[in-house]
């Protein structure tokens, strides 16, 4: 009986400390331990979220193994398929991490390419502002649009490419608010039949020129040009000034629009407030017309009057005028003694084609 | 029969030393578990993403070692209990600084926000006694228009400091007053110009 005690205790403690020697954990389990944060820092869960999904379950699993593993005395434990699962899930999170660093490569190439695009645009919005007064609201469009671009190239810095598809959206829209206000202003410009009134007048003026051996005026709103006619011949061309919506057709009195059609010189002031002036006949017949049709239809405000005391004069042709046409005093200098009373003035808008303007605009860009 | 019972005492004796430990910290997995939510509802995922990161890792490390032991014929919860209560000390640490970095994160922003207005409206000013010379009415006008772009902008700071969102906010901030100091310093240079013609 004592021996079989002795026996039974000594079996015990061998069975102890024989189950303390334990097989060695297969590496691949840290390894897999650095992968799995390796992923989480690389962004796997952003860029690669139903793949790291997969993986996570994956590394699940082969964690389950390895405890049920670790669960046996020493002596039962094998890690051969422990090893086996755990070199699977490593490979997988190579491919993702080969995925997510392409996919990163990818969206920044993608999301710098949209960005420029869209700081292209707005350059070249920014840049046809210069060439309109009228550029208040869609230079106010423009920074915002500004605003957004800065903070997107903060956040492409950052690798922030979830942030970044919501900012460009909002770069995107005051964008697009910007051209069509423009476009809106321009879009008389690219109304052919509008084009073909403003060809007939500037036509028909300078064949009266021609005809009658007269001095008279051509005003080009968009190329901001006044050209000199003799006997139908152009002997002279100036930059002008405009009205602060000089591109839009003046409808009521301070609109600040810069009127279109045929007039003539009413008034030569040889001492005004703008050094020299040319007075005009605004409003016409045609004008009055205009104006009594938008006043029918609620365009103008009720109060408003048609205007008048439109001018030619000297100042400089970059002020922002009331509607007057502004030119540099030594402009008017050479301007005012070729001029009689009822020399032709006639105000257009362009005499080029839709195509022919945009053309142009896209080169002065 | 004695020395049978004796050798059976023992046996039961042997069993109980290495079971003593057999009971499962459910009250410290618990404990840890709450102490890493309570972390997380205070932003730590935002203001402290990779120490939260690390934190989420140990608690894991903690619930594997509770399942290995579970599985094992003699259990032994030691190490599990002291890593949980490692778990929740670090936790309760980390939400403790979180606060502080919330704190620091608004004020910072609040502090762009204050600078973006004051440069608007040094910009503002400026504008308004600009030299109106030849050459740069109509530049003025596009900056006004410019500046008037900015103010339009300039809600979205402060949404973005009601919605919690710091970082975006300052973000925002600079870049408006980056923007407005651009304007500013254009008026500036207009302005020396004519003085120096003068």
């Amino acid at each position: 009986m004592k021996s079989a005690s002795f026996t039974f205790i000594l079996i015990s403690l061998i069975l102890v400390f024989t189950g303390c020697k334990t097989p060695l954990v297969p590496p691949e389990v840290e390894q897999a331990k650095i992968q799995e944060n390796e992923l989480w820092r690389a962004g796997a869960p952003v860029y690669a979220a139903e793949d790291y999904a997969r993986y996570l379950e994956s590394l699940g699993l082969a964690k389950d193994r390895l405890i049920k593993e670790k669960a046996k005395f020493g002596w039962f434990r094998d890690y051969e398929e422990v090893k086996a699962n755990y070199l699977v899930v490593l490979a997988e999170g190579d491919t993702i991490l080969k995925r997510v660093q392409e996919e990163k490569v990818s969206k920044l190439r993608d999301f710098s390419s949209q960005l420029a695009l869209l700081q292209d645009r707005i350059e070249k919005l920014k840049k046809l502002t210069l060439t309109m007064n009228e550029n208040d609201l869609v230079r106010r469009y423009l920074s915002r649009a500004e605003v957004a671009s800065k903070e997107a190239q903060v956040l492409l810095r950052q690798g922030k490419y979830n942030d970044l598809a919501q900012k460009i959206k909002m770069i995107d829209l005051p964008v697009v608010q910007a051209e069509e206000t423009l476009f809106s202003i321009l879009a008389r410009y690219a109304d052919e039949a509008q084009v073909e009134t403003w060809r007939k007048w500037a036509e028909k003026t300078v064949s009266e020129s021609r005809k009658k051996g007269l001095t008279a005026i051509l005003i080009n709103k968009f190329e901001r040009t006044l050209t000199l006619y003799k006997k139908g011949k152009p002997v002279a061309v100036y930059e002008i000034g405009l009205g602060k919506y000089g591109l839009s057709a003046k409808l009521y009195a301070g609109d600040g629009a810069t009127p279109e059609g045929k007039y003539k010189v009413i008034r030569k002031l040889a001492d005004s407030h703008y050094y020299k002036a040319l007075l005009i006949n605004y409003p016409n017949e045609e004008d009055k017309k205009l104006f009594a049709q938008a006043k029918r239809r609620g365009l103008i405000p009720p109060r408003a009057g048609i205007g008048g005391l439109i001018e030619i004069h000297g100042g400089g042709n970059d002020s922002l005028t009331n509607g007057c046409i502004g030119v540099e005093n030594k402009v008017m200098d050479q301007i005012f003694p070729e001029v009689a009373l009822e020399t032709p003035v006639t105000i257009i808008g362009t005499l080029e084609s839709a195509d022919h303007l945009l053309a142009s605009l896209r080169k002065s860009n | 029969m004695k020395n049978l019972i004796k050798v059976m005492v023992l046996g039961v004796f042997v069993m109980a030393l290495f079971t003593s430990c057999a009971k499962q910290p459910t009250q410290e997995s618990n404990d840890a578990k709450a102490a890493v939510e309570a972390a997380a509802k205070e932003g730590a995922g935002v203001y402290a993403a990779d120490e939260f990161k690390k934190l989420n890792d140990d608690l894991t490390a903690a619930m594997d070692e509770v399942n290995t032991q579970s599985k094992k014929f003699f259990k032994s919860y030691g190490t599990a209990k002291q890593m949980l209560a490692n778990v929740k000390t670090e936790a309760e640490a980390l939400a403790a600084t979180i606060p502080a970095k919330k704190e620091a994160a608004k004020n910072a922003a609040v502090t762009a926000q204050q600078e973006a207005q004051s440069a608007i409206d040094e910009a503002k000013a400026l504008l308004e006694k600009a030299p109106k010379g030849k050459g740069t009415k109509a530049d003025i006008e596009a900056m006004k228009a410019d500046l008037k772009g900015l103010e339009d902008s300039f809600p979205q700071i402060q949404a973005g400091i009601d919605q919690e969102d710091y970082f975006g906010a300052a973000n925002t901030a600079n870049t408006i007053k980056e923007k407005a100091v651009a304007i500013s310093d254009q008026v500036k240079a207009a302005i020396e110009k004519v003085k120096g013609k003068k």
